[in-house]
């Protein structure tokens, strides 16, 4: 389980994230809503170890304490990152962008399991091993991204904004895959612009408004409530 | 035809030279103006190591890899981390590491002057003639040339066939997400610059087989490599190997047909009119 205890971050004197807590468990989907700018990416970011986190919150998981750790080692107690700009590795091929998603000690045992599951969650992936990830359309580049981080065996798969700039058909079914990808076991966060269909999909949400969490609750009731609904679902 | 033969004879030992440059620049990102004064070490180590023993200079890359590659390393992680840790950008890690690896080339052309003296050095080995084509060569520029192209195959094996050598490409096209795939990006970029290092004072000991030296010959192989780079396009390496035949077919052809003199007047001729007309370099591809 992932949890994030009252972390704040600071860029200089402005404030990006404030106190934000809460849980991640294996095998569930859970989901953050906010508006451009609520600090979401900001707080994917300080999970991962990419921005410095003040004094007195803390992130654990499964009990240990991965606060201060760098972002290498933040992989290897089994949180993957799929960024919002993918942070693929466009001028390699396909394999080497998913071999190199094996690189944690944690998944080299398991690295040929793991990619007979990418390829058959993403069976094109398969027919363009050789395929420079440069030359990819952007949703083949987020199949190699997705791909990538499954490939490092994660406990808990992060997401920032997986549909950004995909077409309404690729959309449908990235959800379904992170559905398939939640059915094996893997607890899966993600942050979205795509209200309706993220929480279509996802167990419980939170709402985050200028750096702070103002609500918490299952995907249905969210789904349902007015202020919710008026915010984040355009209706 | 001899022109060819010769150009591409040289070229082998430039491609070395400037493997190791590109594993410093294109991975780990430190333009190292020292790196000709880190060949021209691995030379005076071979003449040393030739003049004491009057075993055969090969034997040298035994112990000045090894060496070379310490060396590098203690100097990234002394010198060139705290840079690192402090820039704000890319730019400005650019600049004070210019400036720092100038100061360091300094330093060790003065350790050379006092260690071997500022005498221009050679040895004879294989001084004899090999014939290609009915044309007589020295047997040790093509034993060098041969020596180059297994030190360059075997490098560029390692890094496309190796989880290491993929790790160091992967730092190489994009550093900010190295991280995400768990590659301790400081720790890799130590070991690029430091493997830069051997390779490039493995090309000395090459080039030592057939060439006259002195302390202060450094920075025209500098300024070769980085004419290397730049022409090979930053992050290609086999551009980087087609650019250093280039230049050796360039510098032999000038050399043979115009004056010798013109060789580093022609190269960087070269290195212009490639900056003008494609700044990418030759495979390179123009960024986004």
């Amino acid at each position: 389980m992932l949890e994030s205890r009252g972390i704040s971050v600071f860029y200089g004197r402005h404030r990006a994230l404030e106190d934000v807590s809460l849980t991640v468990s294996k095998g569930e989907i859970v989901v953050m809503l906010g508006a451009n700018g609520a600090g979401k990416s900001t707080f994917l970011r300080a999970v991962a170890g990419q921005v410095r986190k003040r004094d007195g919150g803390s992130v654990l998981m499964d009990g240990h304490d991965i606060t201060r750790q760098p972002a290498h080692e933040i992989v290897e107690a089994g949180i993957a990152l799929v960024p919002e700009d993918r942070g693929i590795f466009a001028d390699l091929t396909v394999q080497e962008n998913l071999i190199l998603g094996a690189y944690p000690r944690r998944a080299r045992p398991s690295e040929t399991e793991n990619m007979d599951r990418v390829l058959s969650l993403f069976p094109k992936l398969g027919e363009r091993r050789k395929q420079l990830v440069r030359t990819m359309s952007g949703g083949e580049r987020q199949m190699v991204a997705i791909g990538r981080a499954m490939m490092s065996a994660p406990t808990i798969l992060m997401l920032d904004e997986p549909s950004l700039g995909l077409a309404p058909l690729l959309c449908t079914e990235l959800f379904r895959t992170l559905a398939r990808i939640k059915d094996t076991g893997v607890g899966i966060f993600l942050v979205e612009q795509n209200a309706r269909q993220s929480l279509a999909i996802a167990d419980r949400g939170y709402l985050l408004d200028n750096g702070h969490i103002v609500g918490a609750d299952s995907a249905t009731n969210l789904a349902n409530d007015e202020k919710v609904r008026l915010a984040y679902l355009g209706a | 035809m001899d022109i060819i033969i010769i150009g591409l004879l040289l070229g082998a030992t430039y491609a070395l030279m400037a493997m190791g440059l590109q594993l410093q620049y294109g991975v780990a990102r430190i333009m190292n103006l020292a790196n000709g004064e880190m060949l021209i070490a691995g030379a005076f180590g071979t003449f040393w190591f030739y003049t004491a023993s009057n075993a055969s200079p090969f034997y040298a890359l035994i112990g000045v890899i090894p060496l070379a590659f310490a060396v590098n390393w203690a100097i990234y992680r002394v010198l060139i981390v705290p840079l690192v840790r402090r820039a704000r950008n890319q730019g400005q890690l650019e600049v004070d590491c210019i400036l720092a690896t100038f100061g360091l080339s300094f330093i060790l052309v003065g350790i050379l002057l006092a260690v071997f003296g500022g005498e221009y050095l050679s040895y004879s080995y294989l001084a004899r003639p090999i014939f290609i084509l009915g044309e007589p060569y020295g047997l040790n520029r093509v034993a060098a040339f041969i020596g180059s192209l297994v030190l360059c195959l075997g490098l560029y094996l390692w890094l496309h066939r190796t989880r290491p050598g993929l790790a160091l490409r992967a730092v190489s096209v994009n550093p900010a997400a190295a991280g995400l795939v768990s590659i301790n990006v400081t720790r890799a970029s130590a070991l690029a610059f430091a493997l830069g290092g051997a390779v490039t004072a493995a090309g000395g000991v090459l080039l030592s087989m057939f060439l006259t030296f002195d302390a202060s010959l450094g920075v025209v192989f500098t300024l070769k490599a980085l004419i290397i780079v730049i022409l090979g396009g930053v992050s290609d390496i086999r551009g980087a190997i087609l650019a250093a035949f280039i230049l050796g077919l360039a510098e032999t052809t000038v050399a043979s047909l115009v004056d010798p003199g013109l060789t580093l007047a022609a190269a960087y001729l070269l290195f212009m009119a490639i900056l003008l007309v494609r700044p990418e370099g030759l495979l390179g591809r123009r960024s986004s």
